[in-house]
This record gives C-alpha cells, sequence and structure tokens, in this order.
C-alpha cells in the first residue's frame, strides 16, 4: 500500500509537472487575448517532433557503445533551445497569420480559427515526418536518461524524471521573473488587463501579445522535449491528448492565472494517476480484473469527472479570479 | 501647441464628431464643456491617437499627428488621462507609475518620477503596494494623474477628472491641475462636466454640443453666456 501511495505521488507529480509546462501556455493567451489556442496541443508536439529530430541527428547511433559520441546533456539542451525557438515562432506566426486579422470579431470565429489551425499542424507534421503514408517516431533516448538514479519505496527514479524536475523549476523560475518582475512582463500584464489604455501608456499591444505567443510557444516547446523522453512513441496526434489535459489543468487552476496553471497541473496529475491506480486492485482482488482492462479510460473519465465537479463548486477555477471583478 | 480643425470622427456609422476646430495655446488651461454624448471624450480620444479621424487635421506643434497610433503620440509629449480613470486593476500603485513610464528607460529617472508623484499626491504614497483596483474612486484619479504625469508631458489631456468625487477631492484635483500649469508650464486641455469649476481655471473654453463647437470665446465670457448659464451651470 505504501508503495502503490508513493508511486501515486511521484508519477502523479511527474505527469503534473508536465502539465503544467503546457497549461502555462494557454492560460498566457487565454490571460491576454481571452482566446483557447487550440492550436497549442500540436505547437506542444512540434517540440517533441524537434526533439525527435535532434536525438536523431546527434544522438548515440543505436548500437554505439555507451559512452560515445555527444554528451547527452549537451544534446538535450540543444534540442530545449531549437524546440524554443521553432515553437515560440511557430505561435507567433499562429497569432500573426490566424488569430490577429481576426482580432474584431466576435469571439467564436478565432476560436474556429484555432481549431483550424491545429489541424493543418497536424497534417503538416505528417507530411514533414511521415514515410510512405506511415507515421511513428521512436525518439531516440539517449540510455543515460533512461537509467536509474534511485527508488523510493520500490519505486525507480531515472534520470529522465529528475530531468523533467529540473528543467521544469528553471523554466517557472524564469517565467515569474519575466512576467512579474520585468519591465515586457508589466507591460504584457497590463495589455492583459486593459490593453486600449496600455496603448496610452506608450505600450505596442500587439507586440506584447507576439510575445505572449513566443513565451507561450517557448515553454509548449520545452514541454514537448520532456513529453518525448518520457513518453518516446509519437504519432502526428499524440499532442491533443496531453493537450486537452493541460488545457483542462488550466481551467482547473483558473484560466488566465499562472500560479494556477501550475497547480491546476499538478493537481490534474496526481488525480489521474490515483484514478489509474485503482485498476492496480485487480491484482489484489482478481474479481477485478476487468478493471484493468479499462485503465486508461478510467483514468481519464476520473480526471474529466474530478475536473466537472471542482468546476461545479468554484466555476472561477482554484486560483482564478471571479469572472465579474475581471474589468 | 495642438490645433484641431474640421475633425470628423465615427464609431463604424455612428457619426460622433461633425466637424470640431479646437485651437490649444501654449501654455494655458482649455475647458471643454458639453452635456452627455457631446462627444467630449471622442475629441480627447480623436487627439490621442485612440481614434482615427476620417476626415480633418489634428496638429501638435505645427506637426500632422493625425493617423499616428495612441502608443506612439505618447512620445511626442502628450499625456491622456482618460475618462474613468482605466487604473490597471490588478497592479500596484508603484505598478500603475512604472507602466505610464514604459516609454522610458532610464530607472533613476522613473524613482525621480515616481517620488515627484508622490510629493502632488501623499495619499499615492501611503498605498504604493496596493492594488489599483483595491483604491478608492478618488484616489484612483489621483493615480490616473500621477500616473500621465511621468512621461512629464508638455500637453495634458484630463477627462472629466472630478467625475463621482467628493467636494473635497474635486478642490484638491484642480488645486494640482492649476499648479501644474503655473509652476511646469504644462498645457491642458480639460473636459468637464462640472462647467463652473473648469471655466474658473480655464482661460478659453469652448461648449460643444452633438459633435460640433457650439460657442467659443474666453473663459470669463462663456460662463456669461446666458445659455451656457442655463445649460450647464445649473442656472435658470
Ligand atoms: N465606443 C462607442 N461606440 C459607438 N458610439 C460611441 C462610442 N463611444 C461614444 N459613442 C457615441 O458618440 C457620441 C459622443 O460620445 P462621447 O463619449 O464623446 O460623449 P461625451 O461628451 O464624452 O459624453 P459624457 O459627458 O457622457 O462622457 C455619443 O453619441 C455616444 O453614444
Ligand atoms: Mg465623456
Amino acid at each position: 500500500m505504501e508503495n502503490l501511495l508513493t508511486a501515486i505521488l511521484i508519477n502523479g507529480l511527474l505527469l503534473g509537472t508536465l502539465y503544467a509546462i503546457i497549461a502555462l501556455g494557454y492560460t498566457m493567451v487565454y490571460g491576454i487575448l481571452q482566446l483557447i489556442n487550440f492550436a497549442h496541443s500540436e505547437v506542444f508536439l512540434s517540440g517533441a517532433v524537434v526533439a525527435f529530430e535532434v536525438f536523431r541527428l546527434l544522438g548515440p547511433a543505436p548500437d554505439a557503445p555507451p559512452g560515445s559520441g555527444m554528451n547527452p546533456y549537451l544534446v538535450l539542451v540543444i534540442a530545449l533551445v531549437v524546440a524554443m525557438l521553432v515553437c515560440g515562432t511557430l505561435n507567433v506566426l499562429i497569432e500573426r497569420l490566424a488569430y490577429r486579422p481576426l482580432r474584431t470579431a466576435p469571439k467564436l470565429v478565432p476560436l474556429i480559427s484555432a481549431i483550424g489551425v491545429s489541424l493543418i499542424l497536424q497534417d503538416v507534421i505528417k507530411f514533414i515526418e511521415g514515410t510512405q503514408g506511415r507515421f511513428q517516431l521512436a525518439v531516440n533516448v539517449p540510455t543515460a536518461f533512461t537509467q536509474t538514479v534511485f527508488s523510493v519505496a520500490d519505486n525507480n527514479i531515472k534520470v529522465r524524471d529528475l530531468v523533467l524536475i529540473v528543467v521544469a523549476a528553471v523554466m517557472l523560475f524564469g517565467l515569474d521573473r519575466l512576467v512579474n518582475h520585468s519591465r515586457v512582463g508589466r507591460a504584457i500584464r497590463a495589455v492583459a488587463q486593459d490593453r486600449v489604455t496600455a496603448g496610452l501608456m506608450g505600450i505596442d499591444a500587439n507586440r506584447m501579445i507576439a510575445l505572449t505567443f513566443a513565451i507561450g510557444g517557448a515553454l509548449g516547446g520545452v514541454g514537448g522535449v520532456l513529453f518525448a523522453l518520457k513518453f518516446p512513441n509519437l504519432d502526428p496526434y499524440s499532442g491533443t491528448v496531453p493537450g486537452i489535459k493541460a488545457f483542462s489543468a488550466a481551467v482547473l487552476g483558473g484560466i488566465g492565472s499562472i500560479p494556477g496553471a501550475v497547480l491546476g497541473g499538478l493537481v490534474l496529475g496526481l488525480v489521474e494517476n490515483l484514478l489509474g491506480v485503482i485498476s492496480s486492485f485487480s491484482l489484489i482482488f482478481p474479481k477485478l480484473a476487468f478493471l484493468g482492462a479499462i485503465k486508461a479510460e478510467y483514468k481519464d473519465v476520473g480526471a474529466f469527472m474530478a475536473l466537472i465537479i471542482i468546476l461545479i463548486f468554484k466555476p472561477s477555477g482554484l486560483l482564478g479570479r471571479s469572472t465579474t471583478e475581471k474589468v | 501647441m495642438l490645433e484641431l480643425t474640421g475633425v470628423h470622427t465615427y464609431y463604424g456609422h455612428i457619426h460622433a464628431l461633425k466637424g470640431v476646430d479646437v485651437k490649444v495655446p501654449e501654455g494655458e488651461i482649455v475647458a471643454l464643456i458639453g452635456g452627455n454624448g457631446a462627444g467630449k471624450t471622442t475629441t480627447l480620444r480623436t487627439i490621442s491617437g485612440m481614434l482615427r479621424p476620417r476626415q480633418g487635421s489634428v496638429t501638435m506643434q505645427g506637426r500632422d499627428i493625425s493617423g499616428v497610433p495612441a502608443h506612439q503620440i505618447l512620445q511626442m509629449g502628450m499625456s491622456h488621462v482618460p475618462e474613468g480613470r482605466r487604473i490597471f486593476p490588478q497592479l500596484t500603485v508603484r505598478e500603475n507609475l512604472e507602466i505610464g513610464a514604459h516609454t522610458i528607460t532610464d530607472r533613476r529617472l522613473i524613482e525621480e518620477r515616481i517620488q515627484e508623484g508622490f510629493t502632488y499626491f501623499p495619499r499615492l504614497k501611503e498605498r504604493e503596494h496596493q492594488l489599483g483596483g483595491t483604491m478608492s474612486g478618488g484616489e484612483q484619479q489621483m493615480l490616473a494623474i500621477a500616473r500621465a504625469l511621468m512621461v512629464n508631458p508638455k500637453l495634458l489631456l484630463l477627462d472629466e477628472p472630478s467625475m463621482g468625487l467628493s467636494p473635497l477631492f474635486v478642490e484638491a484635483i484642480f488645486d494640482i491641475i492649476v499648479e501644474l500649469n503655473a509652476k511646469r508650464g504644462t498645457t491642458i486641455l480639460l473636459v468637464e462636466q462640472n462647467a463652473q469649476m473648469a471655466l474658473s481655471v480655464a482661460k478659453h473654453a469652448y461648449v460643444l454640443q452633438t459633435g460640433a463647437v457650439k460657442l467659443s470665446g474666453e473663459a470669463g465670457a462663456i460662463a456669461q453666456d446666458e445659455s451656457v448659464r442655463k445649460a450647464y451651470l445649473g442656472e435658470d
């Protein structure tokens, strides 16, 4: 039982951290434009594809002896930087081409545009990475990342798990500095609160919106690389489910709120693992074996039920402001 | 300093300004009065670049600025205190002031100006780290003015600074308007519902009605005008 709880806690926190990083992209864009950027799941997937390419090009050959080739941590840093650049730029382009022209249109219109961009990107990724109509990418994760560092109550903590936590922590720290303690961060917050008045202060709102998309996209890219380390088998739709989960995490935490996205991600990760583990009871009670068979579905249904229940009691999310306060 | 000639401004199909001519000489306080919906706010928005005039021109110090976006106009030495104050509710008082100085990069200068703002409005210093949205209406008005002063503007546009304030606050705000004009030589275009107050501090005044200037001249003369007394000074 103790092992089980530890497993829930560890896996929940790891998954939750991943959701949190992706959720930030949704929440920041929503905060400044009140738009749900449905394309974020593909922006994030692009980060995973970047990881695939970088590890393919720079990672160790599958049959190479361990320790040969470029330092895996250096390769990881390259993957992270390239993913941030690619996904940040991609997100800025999406805003420029698909959302900005619709800025004054009714709210539903850019939402449809966002879904369209999401579908287009799936096809673009398929087109670029697919071969002969097939698309299955197996990320060449260096073995250095899959080694166990230590065990807690029979749960193995691998290098990639620590990498996930460290990279996420660095990202969150950097984001806090940028948003809450810098001149541009202040300007972004001002535009989010009152775009017109921000203009009167000499702030170019379009630039701040583009910058927000760049930051959100870069975070999505980092999320994609970390995702690829943990779940190395990718297809064009791999972004969808984590994307929906991360979006739900953002809503759960209070969409528009940066700490909310982090909290929402962690809570969702924990709840999901808690419910997933129910299936493990089948090992103890053979009569409940059928639970094991529907494990994945159970996890998701459970997570979304928890989401709905929380939102019924707190519609603005865990850390969200009630909408009446929004000016 | 500022000149509007034959300005027409629209909101979609709504024709809000129908050929407005206004002159604001350097170093003066000019009052713009008129009833609800007369077009006072629209006039200020057109000047500061929030709206683009469809016809006519706005010139500042001889330069045509019609069509220059709001975020660039600030750099020319104009600040606009918008109707309803428009404080950033989730930024602290200090952050609101810093945002007013967004176009300034010299940190020392920003700090100097913040302290200057605090001497004009000591109340703001007491509330330095409070969120803008939690301040009282009068405090927000002070903050809005202090925020606009962060760039040390040559021309200040004020949209109903006395709106919703108690007489004591109105007095204080008007004292500061007069002081800014006298000590710094700031040119001020003052939109007011409180016509009596506005006319008492202004040199020249314009009366706006349904998007056009109905009357203009020396503030003293306007205050004596029969129709103005009836319509805006509550006399009959
Ligand atoms: N955003 C808008 N969209 C459409 N019409 C507008 C808008 N803002 C103002 N108007 C219209 O333009 C006209 C002038 O409005 P404006 O706000 O300039 O008046 P005002 O003189 O400032 O009035 P008040 O003293 O009530 O503030 C009004 O008829 C108003 O209905
Ligand atoms: Mg008005």
